[in-house]
């Protein structure tokens, strides 16, 4: 399990995250919402490491992971995509995910077969050579993704997957985050705005306003919480 | 139709793949043995400006080994080669010959008496450890603190090594080296030296440092550990870049610190960028296209007279220095990617075209999922 214990950060005197509490298990799809400013990037990149906390702390199955590196938790299985992707555009779409395969341990020849395996497993077979700048958007995304799966994720945080794809394109992915979970048994935690793919991929939500929590719970819970509905709805009426 | 695309894709024999991922080593080992052969029946004028060309390959190779793969600025190869090239010398020359030019030397060292060989290495391994040493806390630093950094560093070594009169003779030239260095010496160095950088750039490690080259970000989101993959490569530049120094002084047969500052710098750098700094293929022909250049102005600078008439040119001095800022003024410029644009010497694709028509129907067929 992954789990963050009363989070604050700062940056300069605003509060981004307040006494923020979550967990994170092997084996489900958790929904990350909230209005723009809510501070769910934050909360991705204090997972992840790439934020340290000012209080708080985070434990991965038990231990705490205390001011680890970002690079580290990839390694020991906490990944997380990126909003603006942040493919390595001059190597190929091969070679982005062989970066990560190189570093869970596998040779240079190993890494070659595996990316292969994974390309194909994302439909993205064809594009093994293609320099990774050279893509449309979607297939950036989900080399993004391939990218995070190359790691051999327990726990993979996508921070927006769904950002400027078509409705048809959000509903596949939908598909493919649930596929994953499955084939890679690793618990997914979810940015997304799309209420419509949320409640239908998400098996509990966690709701951020202005960095505090009002609401978590099953989606169905969620939607009728008081606090929920004058924040976020309220906020973006349907 | 998904699978029949990657199962054509996939398909390729192991062996045949793995000749082809050698053959941008070939092709650059190809060139540098050309070049040998075609100097080795010229005059030795030739053969001296043939041996110097091949020491600057050396050294480029060197400096593309951390800066390629790495993207991070580095202005410090003037004084590895300094560096190698003194130690080297230190313990290689005759002690009969170190009595007279450095009579203050350590008795160890005064009485150190190694062969070429050895005496290379350990000028190699001297460069390689100081990279080791500095390394460890500059390795954090890119862009234009890196930059900063390693021209200090180079700034450093210039100075150290020049007032450090005994151990180098200080602002006098120190004499007496053995001059081993031939044609084929040069050569084959070279031809080692690219070597290693191709060895090198396939690790993983490397691979992980051009990732971190990209996006430092989205390295450390795969896991990538920037400073340590930039100090291994560091200390494999170092190294090789020392052995380059060697070169230069048991060619030379003498040195003088002042050999090793901002002019061989720029000119180091300004080869790597107008070659390519993204590929050893740019290094190798940045070193050897700007060589050419320099010696062709030179040329010119001297001033000859024209083949068949008797009109003779001779240019303003100084024009070889400037034609080098152009040229590197003009790469930046206009291809900021260097000749090469960052590739390396490969055959074609043999299944291009079928492989280019499954893209094209792939893309059609995956688009919509």
């Amino acid at each position: 399990m992954l789990r963050a214990t009363d989070i604050t950060v700062r940056f300069g005197g605003v509060r981004a995250i307040e006494n923020v509490s979550m967990a994170l298990q092997r084996t489900e799809i958790l929904g990350l919402i909230g209005p723009n400013g809510a501070g769910k990037t934050t909360m991705v990149n204090v997972l992840s490491g790439f934020q340290q906390p000012h209080q708080g702390s985070v434990t991965l199955a038990g231990e705490k992971t205390g001011p680890l590196r970002a690079d580290r938790l990839a390694r020991s299985g906490v990944v997380r995509t990126f909003q603006a992707v942040r493919l390595f555009p001059g190597l190929t779409v091969s070679e982005n995910l062989e970066v990560g395969l190189g570093s869970r341990g596998l040779g240079r020849a190993a890494a070659r077969r595996r990316a292969a395996e994974l390309l194909d497993y994302m439909g993205l077979a064809a594009r093994a050579h293609m320099p990774g700048n050279a893509l449309s958007y979607g297939e950036e995304r989900r080399v993004g993704i391939a990218r995070a799966l190359a790691l051999q994720p327990n726990f993979l945080l996508l921070d927006e997957p769904a950002a400027g794809l078509n409705i048809g394109e959000a509903e596949a992915l939908g598909d493919l985050i649930r596929r994953i979970r499955a084939d890679f048994g690793c618990g997914v935690l979810v940015i997304e705005h799309n209420m419509k793919l949320v409640m239908g991929l998400c098996e509990r939500l966690h709701v951020l306003a202005s960095g505090r929590t009002i609401a978590e719970g099953s989606p169905a819970d969620v939607f009728r919480d008081t606090a929920f509905r004058s924040a976020y709805l309220g906020a973006e009426p349907a | 139709m998904a699978a029949s695309i990657s199962d054509r894709i996939g398909w390729r024999p192991a062996a045949r793949d793995g000749l082809r991922r050698l053959v941008p080593l070939a092709a650059l080992v190809g060139i540098v043995l050309t070049i040998v052969l075609l100097a080795g029946m010229g005059d030795i004028v030739l053969q001296r400006r043939v041996i110097f060309c091949l020491i600057h390959v050396v050294a480029v190779v060197g400096l593309y080994i951390f800066m390629g793969n790495s993207g991070v600025m580095n202005f410090s190869s003037a004084g590895f080669m300094a560096v190698g090239a003194y130690t080297s010398a230190l313990l290689t020359m005759a002690p009969g010959m170190k009595s007279t030019f450095l009579p203050d030397l350590p008795a160890w060292l005064a009485a150190a008496h190694l062969s070429p060989l050895w005496g290379a290495l350990a000028g190699g391994v001297m460069a390689g450890l100081m990279a080791l040493v500095i390394g460890i806390p500059i390795m954090r630093l890119s862009g234009i603190g890196a930059a900063i950094a390693t021209l200090s560093l180079m700034f450093i070594c210039y100075i150290v090594l020049g007032n450090w009169t005994a151990l180098t003779g200080g602002q006098q030239s120190l004499m007496g080296l053995p001059s081993y260095v031939g044609l084929w010496t040069a050569g084959l160095t070279a031809m080692v030296a690219i070597a290693v950088a191709f060895v090198y750039q396939e690790t993983r490690g490397a691979l992980a440092l051009r990732g971190s080259r990209e996006d430092e970000v989205a390295a450390r989101g795969s896991g990538v550990r920037i400073v340590r993959e930039r100090l291994a490569a560091f200390v494999v530049s170092g190294f090789v870049t020392g052995i380059a120094g060697v070169l230069y002084g048991h060619f030379l047969g003498t040195l003088r610190v002042e050999s090793f500052y901002l002019d061989l710098t720029f000119l180091l750098v300004t080869m790597l960028v107008v070659g390519g700094m993204r590929s050893l293929a740019g290094a190798v022909i940045g070193a050897i296209g700007i060589s050419i250049l320099t010696e062709l102005l030179r040329l010119v600078e001297v001033g000859f007279v024209l083949p068949g008439t008797s009109w003779s040119i001779a240019t303003p001095p100084g024009l070889g220095d400037v034609a080098l800022a152009a040229a590197m003024l003009l790469i930046i410029l206009f291809r900021p990617q260097g000749l090469t644009g960052g590739h390396e010497i490969e055959l074609p694709r043999s299944k291009t075209s079928t492989s280019g028509l499954a893209t094209t129907s792939g893309n059609t067929g995956t688009a919509n999922v």
